[in-house]
């Protein structure tokens, strides 16, 4: 197993900059997963890690070994595909040994390493199956056991789920992290779906317009986004957003716009003074809306009117309007009310953030 | 008034082709319609027999009491079908077919018919005047059959010497069309500057009128005003020791006929091999490559597990085509070396059974002749096919 780092890489498609200056240290044993909106260049990322793609400017190292220059094939890696690329004119098992077949290992190696990644993958009964004959679920499996038999320093996942329908990618997505704890190998994963990065990554790299936005476990990207873009992008629903003013009265901050005026408590925001007259945008999750209940540390009672709700089972999403601003509430399930009847709500201050309007960037505690 | 009189004549003829369809969608349309009425069988019969020899009857020279038997008898089998099979079922796409289908069977189904009937008949030079004052033939058995393996069709090369040239040069041609096609839609499918050019260049040889392209390359076979003896020429004023290896101009078309029909034929061919293969490679996923990258394999390598096998299912069809078109080829070898006085040894089976119709007029001979070809090329096409349709079911 090994560490990988990526160190001020920088790639140009033409003039197109898709990736401006990218610094990562991946550790050994880690599971990372690289996220972000289609486009960000998570996947250019992953591809110049292989070998796939040249590198414009910028070093990756592999074990500590400068790759840059190194074929594919050379680096030690294996890459689970999208569209799992498996090769639709060779069974299962010559899918698995092709690699092994190609370094011309002894037989008898091959054979044994095929059948272990296919007993850790439950595909015995497929190996003289085409391609073709196989499910998704199944094709998936067949590409993460090609990846296995080559027993790499790092395995690379291209966002391996994104073709399956939603039930079969809770499974895999199960079958993934069992298959990490099996093989605690080093891991780089590429997803456009929070979900799946919340649920399997140790650490997160967040990742927006070619750069990186934040790095962390999931509980410090969900918890402490370091500025508006994580917030938004990470979490399900989104989280809430309110443009306004800080303006200080007496000794007291407050956060003030057209449809409502909330005092900010110390702990929130240290050194009131500083902050008068700063545009800013506060951001509270869903969770953390409470509708007709108190709580601890919780902001002042504000007035707002009923849209709509969504009964999710155990969950209900409230969207109420409070002026003009819109704020969507995930509350225990059986809010009894109807649309358009008023209701009181408040915001738990322990999980409020403030980001500056200007910078996007975190500012509160 | 020349113009004038032209567009007359084309307009009339359209007229004619109008009419003629018109006639024809009537005639099914009455079989439709009334296929269950009491009067259909007595009024159809007595209607359109009568008008067919009235028409046909003209046109064949006659009103014969057999020819109108002959129209009684079709009529009262297509009435009959349209009666207890078609039943007045699926009129408007019958109706919509109709024309189609008649056509082919005019230009199609008819001149097969006739041929096999000339193959078990004899007519030839002498007795072609017997077919024309009496309309009937001398009746032979498979004794055309037997004449196509025993004798030659022309003055002295075998039936199976042409059969064993004609496999050669099938062979050949179509070998190097596919290698050629292969390399260039390799160079072609990378990413290179002008690729809309030099696909347009290498296209042109196909593009032209065939006539066109095999008499200006004739041309250029030419012993002393060819290019390609003036640039065997040239090359051997630079490089002299080539003298040495035997390098030396000579009469293409006197001495090697065949390699020279072939050569041509390499060139008009490759560009078809080419684009077929090239839209194969376009439609292969580059992340086979990318992980064919990863497994470790080389340039040969991913020639060899990845784009062979991917290429074939589309190869496959256009290599059948090829082999038909190149084992029929007469265009290629009659343009170079078949004119009045050509020479013989460059003859393939097809360019032989012409000559044997038209040069030594051996009709029903040169029909069994072409039906013994077509036999051949119909097994060879079902079986690649099956073999074909095997290959595809295993994925």
């Amino acid at each position: 197993m090994a560490t990988v780092q990526f160190k001020g890489i920088v790639k140009k498609f033409g003039d197109n900059l898709v990736l401006n200056g990218v610094d990562v240290d991946i550790k050994d044993h880690e599971f990372v997963v690289i996220v972000g909106p289609s486009g960000c260049g998570k996947t250019t990322l992953l591809r110049m890690l292989a070998g796939l793609e040249e590198i414009t400017d910028g070093e990756i190292l592999i074990d500590n070994l400068l790759v840059n220059e190194l074929h594919p094939s050379k680096r030690e890696i294996a890459m689970v595909f999208q569209d799992y690329a498996l090769y639709p004119h060779m069974t299962v098992e010559e899918n698995m040994n092709f690699a092994l077949r190609l370094r011309k290992m002894d037989k008898a190696e091959i054979a044994s390493r095929v059948a272990e990644a296919s007993n850790v993958l439950q595909l015995n009964k497929f190996l003289k199956r085409m391609p073709k004959q196989l499910s998704g679920g199944q094709r998936q499996r067949v590409a993460i056991g090609r990846a296995i038999v080559r027993k790499p320093k790092v395995f690379l996942f291209d966002e391996p789920l994104s073709n399956l329908d939603a039930k079969l990618r809770e499974e895999m997505r199960v079958e993934i992290a069992k298959l990490y704890q099996r093989l605690n190998a080093t891991i780089i994963y590429v997803t456009h779906d929070q979900v799946e990065a919340m649920t399997l990554a140790g650490r997160i790299v967040i990742m927006n317009h070619g750069i990186v936005q934040q790095v962390g476990s999931p509980i410090e990207v969900y918890r402490k986004p370091c500025n508006l873009f994580v917030a938004g992008f990470i979490g399900s629903p989104t989280m809430n957003f309110m443009t306004g003013k800080l303006a200080l009265e007496g000794e007291a901050l407050f956060f003030k716009n057209e449809d409502i005026k909330l005092s900010i408590p110390p702990y929130l925001l240290s050194d009131a003074k500083k902050h008068d007259g700063r545009e800013v945008v506060l951001g509270v999750r869903p969770d953390d809306v409470l509708v007709e209940r108190d709580g601890e540390k919780c902001s002042d009672k504000v007035q707002g009117v009923l849209e709509v709700c969504e009964l999710l089972g155990h969950r209900e999403n409230l969207y109420l309007k409070v002026g003009g601003m819109r704020v969507l509430a995930t509350v225990e399930a059986f809010f009894n009310r109807s649309p358009g009847s008023a209701v009181t709500l408040c915001f738990n201050y322990k999980n409020m953030h403030v980001f500056d309007k200007a910078t996007e960037s975190r500012i509160s505690e | 008034m020349d113009i004038l009189k032209s567009i007359y004549e084309v307009v009339w003829f359209i007229l004619l082709v109008a009419a003629g369809v018109a006639a024809l969608e009537g005639y099914f349309y009455t079989h439709f319609k009334f296929y269950a009425r009491a009067w259909f069988f007595p009024a159809v019969l007595g209607v359109f027999p009568a008008l067919a020899l009235a028409v046909f009857g003209g046109l064949l020279g006659g009103y014969t009491f057999k020819l109108w038997l002959y129209f009684l008898l079709a009529e009262a089998a297509i009435a009959a079908f349209f009666r207890y099979a078609v039943k007045g079922r699926h009129t408007v796409p019958y109706l919509l077919l109709a024309p189609a289908f008649v056509g082919l069977a005019l230009l199609l189904v008819y001149p097969f018919v006739f041929e096999v009937y000339l193959s078990f008949h004899d007519l030839k030079l002498t007795t072609i005047m017997m077919w024309k004052n009496t309309g009937t033939l001398p009746f032979v058995g498979i004794d055309q059959y037997v004449k196509v393996f025993t004798t030659s069709p022309l003055s002295e090369v075998t039936f199976w010497a042409l059969l064993g040239r004609t496999l050669l040069w099938t062979f050949s041609n179509v070998f190097f069309h596919v290698a050629g096609g292969f390399i260039l839609a390799l160079m072609l499918n990378n990413q290179i500057r002008f690729k809309g050019f030099y696909r347009t260049l290498l296209v042109i040889p196909w593009a032209m009128p065939q006539v066109v392209a095999v008499l200006a390359m004739r041309g250029e076979f030419h012993s002393t005003n060819g290019f390609v003896n003036i640039l065997i020429g040239k090359l051997l004023a630079v490089f002299p020791f080539l003298a040495a290896l035997g390098v030396a101009p000579v009469q293409w078309l006197t001495d090697y006929p065949l390699l020279t029909c072939t050569l041509i034929n390499i060139w008009l061919g490759i560009p078809f091999m080419m684009v077929v293969i090239l839209g194969g490679l376009q439609s292969i996923s580059s992340s086979y490559y990318d992980a064919a990258d990863i497994d470790g394999a080389s340039y040969f390598q991913k020639l060899r597990f990845i784009t062979m096998p991917l290429v074939r299912p589309v190869m496959m069809p256009a290599v059948t085509l090829g082999t038909v078109w190149t084992f029929n080829n007469i265009n290629v070898i009659y343009l170079v070396t078949g004119q009045a006085g050509g020479t013989e040894q460059a003859d393939i089976l097809v360019s032989a059974l012409y000559k044997a119709a038209f040069t030594y007029n051996r009709y029903s001979y040169s029909a069994a002749f072409a039906i013994v070809v077509f036999a051949m090329l119909f097994f060879f096409s079902v079986f690649y096919l099956k073999s074909f349709d095997a290959a595809k079911d295993e994925r």
